[in-house]
């Protein structure tokens, strides 16, 4: 019942908060939230279409939305704190503020489906060397994200002071970082998808 | 923690699906109780166990014991 009024609930103040930035031709925003709101209620959604009915949300779930929801509190906080430095350093020059936002918000999406799907599906499933390579990429994926974004910013700021165009951020920000950014995201999600894999192979067994 | 759910359940003859609906729970939550890959809180097991016409210490054992 809980349940069920939160969704009414949000999906009311969804239709409203998209009537008011239709009606301002938000359009990019009025996106990001329609996606944003398919992102973060396909399970609820995907439930009531099947089996007309809202999903039960047992102790594991509950474990799980939680740890998921930290997880995107703890992302969407430092990709705030990113996307304002690099604002104010002019990286975005002709970019309209709400497809940032709107850019912002649909991977904050992603980061709450990929967080869910991994406390619920691919982490019992991994092993404990799995899990430390994971960890170990993830973390290789931050550092490299935020080197892109500070090198940028660096690069900026000194060639501004001095006067010529700086090489050393530039070659970090645009070529060395991006690399291992790739390859730590290529290396997760392969770890990712054999969990995810094995997850539904084993819960196909009753 | 290990555990006998499988054999109870089947003792009982109850699949799955029944007893997730029996102790409230998700099909997906069973499955992963009796691969050992989720510890329930002491409210769950003991719902479990009532299901399951049995003892907590019966359905769930302790690693070592």
């Amino acid at each position: 019942m809980k349940t069920r009024c939160t969704l009414i609930a949000y999906a009311i103040i969804s239709v409203l908060g998209l009537m008011m930035l239709l009606s301002r031709e938000n359009v990019y925003v009025v996106l990001a939230l329609i996606i944003g709101f398919l992102l973060l209620g396909h399970r609820e959604l995907w439930s009531l279409i099947r089996y007309r009915r809202l999903p039960i949300i047992d102790e594991r779930v509950k474990d799980n939305l939680t740890s998921a929801m930290r997880l995107t509190g703890v992302f969407f906080f430092i990709a705030s704190i990113v996307l304002i430095l690099m604002m104010r350093f002019n990286v975005f020059k002709d970019t309209p503020t709400a497809l940032i936002i709107s850019g912002q918000l649909v991977i904050v999406g992603i980061v709450y489906v990929v967080g869910y799907h991994y406390y619920d599906r691919v982490r019992p499933n991994l092993g404990e060397r799995a899990t430390r390579w994971l960890k170990m990429c993830l973390i290789t994926a931050g550092l490299s994200l935020s080197t892109i974004a500070l090198a940028i910013v660096l690069h900026n700021l000194v060639s501004a002071w001095f006067g010529f165009e700086e090489a050393f951020f530039f070659i970090l920000g645009l070529l060395v970082a991006p690399a291992v950014l790739a390859a730590s995201l290529l290396g997760s999600l392969v770890i990712y998808i054999k969990g995810l894999g094995a997850s539904f192979r084993g819960v196909e067994q009753v | 923690m290990k555990n006998r759910m499988k054999e109870y359940r089947a003792r009982l003859g109850l699949t799955q699906e029944k007893l997730a609906e029996i102790v409230g729970v998700r099909r997906e939550t069973i499955i992963y109780l009796e691969k050992g890959k989720y510890n329930p809180s002491l409210k769950l097991a003991y719902s479990i166990a009532r299901a399951l016409e049995a003892g907590i210490e019966d359905i769930f054992i302790l690693d070592g014991d």
